[in-house]
């Protein structure tokens, strides 16, 4: 075998000659804040919201850079980049929620709930859509609870996983398993009673390892209105806003990379005997 | 004790006694609205087989009821998943104008109720501005909610519906802990919903459904009684238990005598249900 150049299937990436020369980062315990988003806005930071679609122009949203609405014709899934409404307000309480974290990020609609939609096909697609369309991180407050997904939204959780697009997931209000949010490779988040929103912890006990303020908080509505809600999808955006801010000053960091600094920088971490 | 002569100590203290034997009394009521309970529930679980003792438009409403009993709130509605349409299809309503609701439909991921069904996620909200939020249920109950929480109705790991409350009394929103209650109340009743459209008979269900809450079988009393009324004043419906019991008589005797029961039964059914004309003597 030696000298055949002959290889097990994935050796070729660590080849001397091909293998990448990594840019090294802080010991991971002495990141701070102001290493990891001090000063970010989340510009140049794609930011899609996957859900029941966002108000464009709501005070607390701002614009939208992109759309895309995934529906349901005759059993197959249609989609379409026209702009379009919040079905609900839900969207736009997330899309609210991330900008009031990073205010110069790109925000893009992706509509998978609404009438015609909300379905696991239409989910999935919308999921899809942004994995492979330059969005790079998601927000994802939602999930489903029916088997018959498991196993393509666990393939397009992997596949974000290793093209580093973050998927920010809630975990269900109720505990009983669904999905994406249960996957090891989505961070998963989880609402505190805080009210600091920019406060927010690790639990070493997953499959929730984030907890982000989500109990009676005042967030967007449709309509140009704000909603007293509670609810882990509200938590789940903070995150995603500290993603964005993250990613604008270190927008090489892998998937596994952003979820240790987001523990490191957690308010429960002893950080003063650092 | 100086101040006080022996007569008014007597006097206290016999209060005491009768404030303690209202009580007890009480107490004993509780225990034996319990044990009639128990009793109907027994009844009902050998009567199942042959009868339905409550209707299943019934079995929603009592759910509902409950719903908005234990969470304190004004109003509350349930609304069970159409498959085929992929619509939430209005129940029962308990307060508002709730006569008004019937074959309501709402789609899937429309609204709070929509959304809550679609991403099976339970949901808290309150102050809204727009009045469009909660339009599907403001259509369906008659008015416009300040607060709204919406569980699911999760069997088999799927969403079947889901139950909705409106107006959290004396709260401007519901309680961060109102979500979990209803949330477990509602997994306990999807459960009963399910079985109880399955024809396995109401009752026997209704114990499935209240067994996560069996510490607060007080606050369910009203409920309890309720059934226990329908229950007795069902004239039919007790003949059909009468019957149940002397199935279950003879059966427990053993397996010869479970088997001729089980012709003879078989053969009466196969006799009644053939058209008059065709009837023989012979029922053997």
């Amino acid at each position: 075998m030696s000298g055949s150049g002959y290889r097990p299937a994935f050796s070729e990436a660590f080849n001397p000659d091909s293998l990448p020369i990594l840019d090294p980062i802080s010991p991971i315990e002495d990141v701070s804040e102001e290493w990891a988003w001090g000063g970010a806005r989340g510009r140049g930071v794609r930011v899609g919201i996957i859900d029941s679609g966002v108000e464009e122009g709501h005070r607390m949203v701002g614009p939208v850079d992109g759309w895309l609405a995934a529906s349901m014709a005759a059993g197959d899934v249609r989609l379409s980049s026209q702009p379009h409404e919040d079905a609900m307000g839900h969207g736009t309480a997330c899309a609210g929620i991330v900008r009031s974290h990073a205010p110069d990020c790109e925000l893009y609609s992706i509509r998978v709930l609404g009438p015609g939609a909300s379905t696991g096909e239409a989910f999935i697609a919308g999921l899809r859509w942004a994995i492979e369309n330059g969005m790079h991180v998601c927000n994802l407050s939602l999930g489903t609870t029916k088997k018959a997904y498991y196993a393509a939204l666990h393939e397009l959780a992997d596949l974000a996983y290793f093209r580093n697009v973050i998927l920010v997931t809630a975990a269900n209000n109720f505990p009983i398993s669904s999905f994406p949010c249960e996957y090891a490779s989505v961070i998963s988040v989880a609402a505190h009673e805080g009210r600091d929103p920019e406060t927010y912890y690790y639990n070493p006990m997953p499959p929730v390892e984030f907890g982000a303020p989500g109990i009676n908080v005042r967030v967007a509505w449709r309509g140009g209105g704000t909603s007293l809600v509670t609810g882990n999808s509200f938590a789940a955006p903070h995150v995603t806003g500290f993603v964005a801010r993250l990613l604008e000053k270190h927008p090489d960091l892998t998937s596994f990379q952003v979820k240790s600094v987001l523990r490191a920088l957690a308010a429960n971490m002893r950080r003063e005997e650092l | 004790m100086g101040d006080r002569s022996l007569d008014e100590l007597l006097a206290s203290a016999n209060e005491t006694i009768a404030a303690q034997s209202r009580e007890l009394e009480r107490l004993q009521a509780d225990a034996a609205l319990v044990e009639r309970f128990r009793e109907a529930l027994r009844v009902a679980a050998t009567g199942a087989a042959v009868g339905s003792p409550v209707s299943h438009t019934r079995l929603l409403e009592m759910v509902v009821e409950t719903a908005v009993h234990i969470i304190s709130a004004n109003a509350g509605a349930l609304l069970l998943l159409d498959e085929e349409s992929d619509e939430l299809v209005f129940a029962v309503a308990v307060g508002g104008k709730s006569e008004e609701v019937k074959s309501f439909r709402v789609p899937l991921g429309h609204g709070v109720a929509g959304l809550v069904a679609a991403s099976g996620q339970p949901m808290a909200i309150a102050g809204t501005d727009s009045v469009e939020t909660a339009q599907e249920i403001a259509e369906g109950i008659g008015y416009q909610p300040r607060s709204v929480l919406c569980v699911p109705l999760f069997y088999g790991g799927e969403v079947v519906g889901v139950l909705e409350l409106l107006d959290k009394l004396d709260a401007e929103a519901f309680y961060p802990d109102d979500i979990g209650a209803l949330s477990l109340f509602a997994n306990q009743a999807a459960v009963a919903i399910a079985q109880s459209k399955a024809h396995q008979g109401a009752l026997g269900i209704l114990r499935s459904a209240l067994v996560g809450l069996g510490e607060d079988a007080g606050e369910l009393r009203e409920v309890v009684r309720e059934v226990a009324t329908d229950i007795e004043g069902d004239e039919a419906h007790r003949q059909e238990i009468e019957l149940a019991r002397l199935v279950h008589e003879v059966a427990s005797r053993g397996p010869e005598e479970r088997a001729a029961c089980k012709a003879i039964l078989r053969a009466l059914a196969a006799y009644v249900s053939s058209p008059a004309g065709t009837r023989t003597g012979n029922v053997g």
